[in-house]
């Protein structure tokens, strides 16, 4: 099966991130995999002149199994720059294609989101999850830069707060993240999560998709949600910090202990 | 300059009162619902406020936005947007106008915003300075529905919100409370119950009405200046947007779904 799969019933598509076993941490091949299925449905919801309807215009995000998504796939890069550098270029590419996309986008945060896999939150248009979950950038603990996340998370939350968490590091509960305006609803439990899911695209499913359309376009020109050269060169920051070798021997002490002795 | 009396007899008027000007939207029976020339009325009575008096009259220091009624303003009269289709242009620009005109005028502008701001209603917000609400009033933008894009509102909103929360106020259909309004920042003040907010309102004019019109006129000035909301070009281009829809066959369809 797919590392991310596309489904699309009526308005609604959902992408899923499908490598539970990893829980669902961005590898290559997982972010090749969602690029594929975000292509897919960006061309459905172009208009073509033998569609009879507008395509999706809602989309949720959400990981299978118990993990949203645990981040970049560190291990799989360390000690190998030119995989690390176009992970993150791939990484930088998805946020943004996710945010162009013609549809409302909904992170439905149904465990662990940390790292990338919480700036996949941000980039979301509206986020849920549950009140224990655990959400944050330690992106500098791990002795790394959230240059990727940071632009996301600047037009989320404020710049104020951004600064504040990414310097900080560490994590936050569900109920912290809601707090500070990561997440738009925080749920009590996991299991609360699928209904206020359903409430609220079954809400969003009932806009016309062409006054959504024009919304986001004019939200995302506005708050500098089209700049790819601003990613692309974060990206790139966040790649010459990874491969410095002061990152890689603390990602080395951090992710292969075992190594040391 | 004319000092303007109240005229109930008009859909919107404006009065004097020592140094506080009110712009009053007088249309309860409609929920204050806005036509282009209430739009249109409104601006002329800023104009007039605005313009100083002869010597020995007093001039105003601090405007008052409020409404008649049980609400402050529940948005576009749809009703007129349904049996003409050029009404829907004509309220978004007049909308826009009055917002930037508010916004850039060179002193307090302070909105009582009793009961509820929907739609278009809390669209008029971005041209407040000090927005005052009451905990159970019910404040959004329920346009998506109706086929019709918010836009033209995001300028000034992004000035009161997050991106973020901006991002999710327009998509999201739902209207939330005053108390929320207030929590976001979105209000200033909120009063407990709907009849205190005009008095809180007052408090408010009277006290900006007393301080260095020329300081507050500067600062004004300055805070826009570092918003960007001074030039015209994010309007026009959040105004463009929604004009962008209006006549269109799905929006006019959505709002038919209205009387059917």
């Amino acid at each position: 099966m797919s590392l991310a799969t596309l489904h699309i019933t009526g308005p609604l598509a959902t992408i899923t991130l499908n490598r539970p076993d990893s829980r669902n941490a961005l590898s290559p091949d997982l972010l090749a995999s969602l690029h594929a299925r975000i292509d897919e449905l960006a061309d459905r919801c172009t208009p073509k002149p033998e569609r009879t309807d507008s395509g999706p215009h809602v989309c949720i995000l959400t990981g299978a199994g118990r993990a949203f998504c645990a981040g970049m796939d560190l291990k799989a890069v360390l000690g190998d720059p030119d995989t690390a550098r176009s992970l993150l270029l791939s990484l930088a590419e998805f946020t943004y294609k996710l945010r162009q996309l013609p549809c409302v986008t909904v992170a439905v945060v149904n465990g662990p989101a940390i790292g990338g896999g919480c700036g996949l939150v941000a980039v979301c248009d509206l986020a849920l999850t549950y009140t224990d979950n655990k959400m944050g950038f330690p992106e500098v603990d791990m002795g790394v830069c959230p240059a990727v996340v940071a632009p996301w998370l600047v037009r989320k939350i404020g710049p104020g707060r951004a600064r504040q968490v990414l310097l900080t590091g560490g994590l936050l509960s569900g109920l912290q993240a809601h707090a500070l305006g990561i997440v738009t609803t925080c749920v009590p439990t996991p299991a609360d999560l699928p209904a206020a899911a359903e409430t609220l695209t079954t809400r969003l499913a009932a806009g016309s998709p062409h006054a959504l359309r024009a919304t986001k376009n004019l939200l995302n020109d506005l708050d500098g949600s089209t700049d790819w050269p601003l990613l692309e060169a974060a990206a790139n920051l966040s790649a010459n910090v990874l491969n410095c070798p002061e990152s890689q021997a603390m990602l080395r002490s951090k992710l292969e202990p075992s190594a040391r002795q | 300059m004319t000092t303007p009396t109240p005229n109930p007899t008009t859909e919107v008027y404006a009065h004097l009162d020592a140094h506080t000007g009110y712009i009053v939207l007088n249309r309860p029976d409609k929920r204050n619902a806005l036509t282009p020339a209430m739009l249109d009325l409104a601006l002329a009575h800023l104009h007039t406020l605005l313009t100083p008096p002869p010597t020995g009259q007093p001039a105003c220091r601090a405007i008052i936005l409020c409404g008649q009624g049980a609400v402050f303003c529940a948005g576009f009269d749809m009703q007129l947007v349904h049996n003409d289709p050029a009404t829907l242009p004509a309220l978004l620009t007049g909308l826009s106008k009055l917002v930037r005109a508010l916004r850039r005028a060179p002193l307090p502008v302070i909105i009582a915003a009793h009961g509820g701001a929907v739609a278009g209603g809390c669209a008029l917000l971005g041209g407040g300075d000090i927005i005052v609400t009451d905990r159970d009033a019910k404040l959004g933008y329920p346009v998506l529905k109706l086929g019709i894009s918010p836009a033209v509102t995001i300028p000034a909103l992004r000035q009161a919100l997050t991106d973020g929360q901006t991002r999710e106020r327009v998509l999201d259909t739902d209207l939330i409370t005053g108390q929320h309004a207030y929590d976001l920042g979105l209000a200033h003040v909120c009063c407990d119950i709907r009849e205190d907010v005009l008095p809180a309102a007052q408090r408010i004019a009277k006290n900006l009405a007393n301080k260095p019109p020329h300081a507050l006129a500067a600062t004004k000035q300055l805070l826009n200046h570092l918003e960007g909301t001074d030039a015209d070009e994010p309007f026009d281009r959040a105004l463009a947007a929604s004009f962008s829809l209006a006549g269109s066959p799905d929006q006019r369809a959505r709002v038919a779904a209205l009387w059917n």
